[in-house]
């Protein structure tokens, strides 16, 4: 065959393996992570083997310490960090206002007139108000019916609630009917409300209330809404050299909440998949039990496929790659521990709330050549203003990442990662956007130690086979 | 089911070939120290293959990834002498090996090597003796030491070649001398044999 026919054919290959790859992504999280977490054991695994122990045992053994330790960990601060990062994720994600409707329903024989319709509570301040009703009083006729809209949008994230009072009937039999409404109370984020209808008061009239409370879960500005206030303050400073035309807080707000639903939107969907069910505590380690029992058959096996003439090239890159690909991630996750210690220590250090999710962050953001540092510092900066720093934290906490990059560049760097994985600045931006596309922040996250991954594989196989006469 | 013939042959069969392999595994010098036990733990990295007739196993030049144990055929080892042309250099037959210097170094193979028959070999490569060392240190060092040895033999087999050679050229030269023909030879050097 053509040497050029094989080369298009291995390409489309490689792509549709990609594309299948890519179809079922979410399958393959936890065998990726199971993989990850077999080249992480792998070491220690292999020097109890050394000692002397059964693998098999082996490999329980350091399960069991490794599990003890996470299980330990998880007890201590697994609580506390799940707590503090769906607090900071409501706190980008929350909805700044909820609309919901009830339903009045004549069932009468004859038109019904309702009266008014009017909060009990007219504080100016009160956060429901009606959408659609504007003209009372107003007749709904027999066997019609009419929805009325109610928005809920607060201020802050006080609970708070108020009684909405339809009066309807014919003058000299007015009757009321009173719907109780809530929102931002404690554990109500998924309560909607009595549901089932509810007829009028002493059933003089035949009138159905498709509600009888509405609860309207929690909102209130989130911290894209915070960041934009605080920016408003900034404005007449931009004003007088960039003109009226421009508006800091709506530039703000709105690139603001794009960024955090491009963000967080698809991490949401997947971190959904991922966590679901029983994949973590199960699959996980039992995949990766495999990995580490197996691993060295499963090798065998794939390099048994290979036809005689390439045989001990494949063989020698296999072991190769595998080396590197072990070096790469342990590095990685070394690199990414040490600096999430020194981040969360330096933010606790400096009083920055929820220095604990802020500081894995900035940990695994280091990750990212380049970008990393910014997207920790930007996360760490917009959280501490949101829940109330002055200006001056931000200093602060410049300072603190200065201090981290200058630790993780001098000392961690040169130790860990491997000179061969440097990619071009061009590279790293590309992949890190195409991975915000495909999955949000944990894509952005992937994107680069996979990149690292295939560039060592593909650097591996080059330098392996050009000392090899292929024909 | 033990009474069953149909499965009693082939497990019966399959026992018998691998305590041939067995057999033929200790008689390989570096394997020779290994108890049943840690020939166990060697049988998991080595790879068994077939080779048709004519086939090439190694070719001179590439780089050396390990070594190869006949256990059926018939091999034939070429390399290319200095006038170009494919000479051949030995002919192995089950239970010999070859490519064991690739054990210990990845330089370029010195000769190749080619399938005479359908042959059954099976392959042991550094790769794996480096995983070795580092999960059995015992087992791994026992067999470099045997792998040590072997190459020692070896060259102190080439130094003594390498010394008779020397004297045969002085011999040479000083005959020359005596003849008046007053040239001088430049030192051969012997070229690396080849594994028997």
């Amino acid at each position: 065959m053509n040497q050029q026919i094989k080369i298009i054919i291995g390409l489309l290959v490689a792509v549709g393996i990609l594309w299948v790859i890519y179809q079922i992504r979410g399958v393959l999280a936890p065998f990726g992570l199971a993989f990850v977490l077999a080249y992480v054991l792998a070491p220690v695994v292999d020097r109890m083997e050394g000692r002397g122990l059964e693998r098999t045992w082996s490999i329980l053994l350091v399960f069991v310490m490794a599990f003890t330790g996470l299980g330990f960990a998880a007890f201590k601060v697994g609580g506390k960090l799940t707590g503090e990062m769906v607090e900071l994720s409501d706190g980008f994600m929350r909805r700044e206002k909820i609309d919901k409707s009830f339903v009045i329903k004549n069932n009468g024989e004859s038109p019904l007139v309702v009266e008014n319709i009017a909060w009990e509570d007219v504080s100016k301040t009160q956060p429901f108000a009606l959408l659609n009703i504007k003209d009372l009083p107003f007749e709904i006729e027999s066997g019609g019916q009419t929805e009325v809209q109610i928005r809920f949008a607060p201020q802050s994230h006080q609970a708070s609630e108020n009684v909405l009072s339809v009066v309807y009937g014919q003058n000299e039999s007015a009757h009321i009917y009173r719907l109780k409404v809530y929102g931002n109370r404690r554990n109500d984020a998924i309560d909607v409300g009595h549901r089932g209808e509810s007829t009028g008061e002493m059933g003089a009239l035949p009138v159905v209330f498709s509600h009888s409370g509405i609860g309207f879960g929690s909102a209130g500005p989130n911290i894209v809404t915070k960041v934009s206030t605080k920016a408003s303050e900034f404005q007449p400073l931009f004003q007088d050299f960039l003109g009226s035309d421009f508006n800091l807080p709506a530039l703000v707000k709105e690139h603001g909440e794009r960024l955090t639903e491009t963000m967080l939107g698809g991490t949401t969907v997947f971190l959904g998949g991922l966590v679901s069910g029983l994949t973590f505590v199960v699959i996980v380690p039992f995949v990766a039990f495999f990995y580490l029992k197996e691993g060295r058959r499963l090798t065998r096996t794939l390099i048994e496929l290979v036809p005689n003439a390439h045989f001990e090239l494949c063989l020698n890159l296999l072991h190769q790659i595998n080396g590197q690909i072990g070096g790469y991630i342990r590095g990685q996750i070394l690199a990414t521990s040490v600096v999430s210690i020194l981040a969360i220590g330096g933010l606790t250090l400096i009083e920055v709330e929820h220095a604990l999710p802020l500081g894995l962050l900035a940990g695994l953001a280091n990750m990212i050549p380049f970008l990393g540092p910014l997207i920790g510092f930007f996360a760490a900066s917009i959280t501490a203003l949101a829940t109330g720093g002055e200006f001056g934290v931000v200093g602060e906490i410049v300072v603190v990442f200065l201090i981290i990059q200058m630790i993780d560049n001098v000392v961690i760097q040169p130790t860990v990662v491997a000179k061969s994985v440097e990619m071009h600045p061009l590279v790293i931006l590309f992949v890190v956007m195409v991975g915000s596309q495909l999955m949000g922040i944990v894509g952005m996250l992937i994107a680069v130690p996979l990149t690292g991954i295939l560039k060592v594989s593909s650097q591996t196989v080059y330098e392996g086979v050009r000392g090899y006469r292929l024909e | 089911m033990p009474s069953d013939p149909f499965w009693s042959n082939i497990f019966r069969r399959r026992d018998k070939e691998e305590a041939d392999i067995f057999d033929m595994l200790k008689k390989v010098p570096i394997f020779q120290d290994l108890g049943r036990r840690e020939f166990n733990k060697i049988e998991s990295i080595l790879h068994r293959r077939n080779w048709n007739a004519d086939e090439g196993i190694i070719n001179e030049g590439d780089p050396g990834v390990g070594m190869y144990i006949i256990v059926a055929g018939e091999v034939r080892i070429t390399q290319v002498g200095e006038d170009g042309v494919q000479q051949q250099l030995a002919t192995l037959t089950g239970g010999d090996f070859f490519g064991e210097q690739a054990l210990l170094d990845e330089s370029p193979r010195t000769a190749s090597a080619y399938a005479n028959e359908t042959c059954r070999i099976i392959g042991f490569f550094r790769p794996d003796l480096l995983e070795l060392i580092e999960s059995n240190p015992r087992l791994g060092l026992k067999i470099v030491m045997r792998l040590s040895q072997m190459i020692s033999v070896r060259l102190r087999h080439t130094n003594r070649l390498l010394k008779e050679a020397r004297m045969r050229v002085k011999q040479v030269g000083e005959e020359n001398k005596r003849a008046g023909l007053g040239r001088r030879e430049t030192e051969g050097e012997e070229a690396g044999a080849i594994s028997s």
